[in-house]
């Protein structure tokens, strides 16, 4: 795990901003974050095939909205989702490794 | 819990609050624990010890408390050699068998250690149950820990899961203040010094993980004797090698602690 911290978090439209301790500002759209969560059950949905009889997305009946962060000791945030999910906790090297900015992006 | 997040302690009245964690059962850490309190308790600080292992409390017996509480006459935490004292021991029978899952796990540490008047600590040891679970991830997700020391024997089948301990402790960003090797040798009538489970196992661990290495305890029958009877080392026998060790480690850990840099909470959302 590498040193990094967070020093400032925020919340903009549709994204969070992370500032870190090295002075990047880190993207997080909601959308990747809610794909990318770490939590159990989110995994082994991703994991499985495709719901045929699915017509809409959870993400398209209701749109995402985060609606807390918190810290979770001094290693990771769980996020809670207006749809009430807060099972996630992204450790800090995993919630940087998923920043969209441009720069980071492009890797 | 609360909705939409982790519980957060807060315990403004306990300045430091250190770990004493192994990866493995069996190696010590509860005499460690209970010696290092009474020897920062002798350092004339305010010294709590809550025993987190739930499943095999062993510090009721360790420090002479036999059987329940009765809390309307005795209150908690008690008050015994000096230091305060929280135990699952106090609630339950010795004979009864404590068959919890992890939520009741988490509620009953988070309860002992917001819910009882604990007053002003300068330190609370907290002796940890072996392993990596529910116990240890209440302590780092909803108490600020300040730091974590790890116990292990020299022998390898122990530093494999001492390293595993170090290795929860890095992920989960809580400083470990070093590591102690217990049952580390034992000096016969001949003066002869034996290393009954090898030697220096500790400190090729402490060489490979880049953490310190803080002290080798002895073995002595006495502390066997001393902890069945209820009168830890530290104050049954304070003129023995173990005895001294264990003040030898207290003041390695008031002055890392000392020294060690405050790291801050994580930043909310603004």
């Amino acid at each position: 795990m590498s040193d990094l911290l967070p020093t400032k978090l925020q919340k903009a439209s549709g994204l969070i901003r992370i500032t870190w301790s090295d002075g990047h500002e880190s993207v997080h759209p909601y959308k990747t974050l809610r794909a990318s969560c770490p939590c159990a059950g989110c995994k082994e949905e991703s994991q499985k095939p495709a719901d045929p009889f699915r017509v809409l997305k959870p993400s398209e009946i209701a749109p995402l909205e985060v609606k807390r962060i918190d810290p979770v000791g001094r290693y990771a945030y769980r996020i809670t989702w207006a749809d009430g999910h807060d099972t996630g906790i992204f450790r800090l090297d995993y919630l940087r490794s998923l920043c969209r900015c441009p720069e980071c992006h492009k890797l | 819990m609360q909705p939409g997040g982790l519980p957060k302690l807060s315990l403004p009245n306990m300045k430091n609050i250190v770990a004493v964690a192994s990866g493995k059962g069996g190696v010590g850490k509860s005499t460690v624990s209970t010696n290092l309190a009474l020897a920062l308790a002798g350092m004339g600080f305010k010294v709590g010890l809550l025993d987190a292992d739930i499943y095999g409390p062993s510090v009721p017996l360790m420090l002479g408390i036999q059987g329940q509480v009765d809390q309307s006459t005795t209150p908690l935490p008690l008050d015994r050699h000096g230091i305060k004292l929280m135990s699952m021991g106090f609630l339950v029978p010795p004979e009864k068998a404590v068959i919890w899952r992890g939520p009741m796990i988490h509620r009953a540490l988070t309860q002992f250690l917001s819910d009882l008047p604990w007053g002003e600590l300068d330190y609370l040891i907290v002796d940890m149950p072996p392993g990596t679970g529910d116990a240890q991830l209440t302590l780092t997700q909803s108490v600020p820990l300040t730091a974590a020391v790890v116990v292990t024997t020299p022998q390898e089948v122990s530093l494999i899961d001492a390293r595993k301990g170090l290795e929860m402790f890095r992920e989960v960003r809580v400083p470990v203040l070093g590591i102690i090797e217990n049952m580390s040798y034992f000096v016969g009538d001949d003066g002869k010094r034996y290393d009954i489970f090898g030697h220096g196992g500790g400190q090729r661990l402490a060489d490979a993980t880049g953490v310190p290495f803080l002290g080798a305890i002895p073995i002595d029958p006495k502390v066997v004797q001393s902890g069945d009877s209820g009168a830890p080392m530290v104050i049954s026998h304070p003129e023995s090698p173990v005895a001294a060790a264990y003040r030898d480690l207290a003041g390695v850990v008031v002055k890392n602690l000392a020294q060690a840099p405050q790291e801050a909470p994580l930043p909310s959302l603004s």
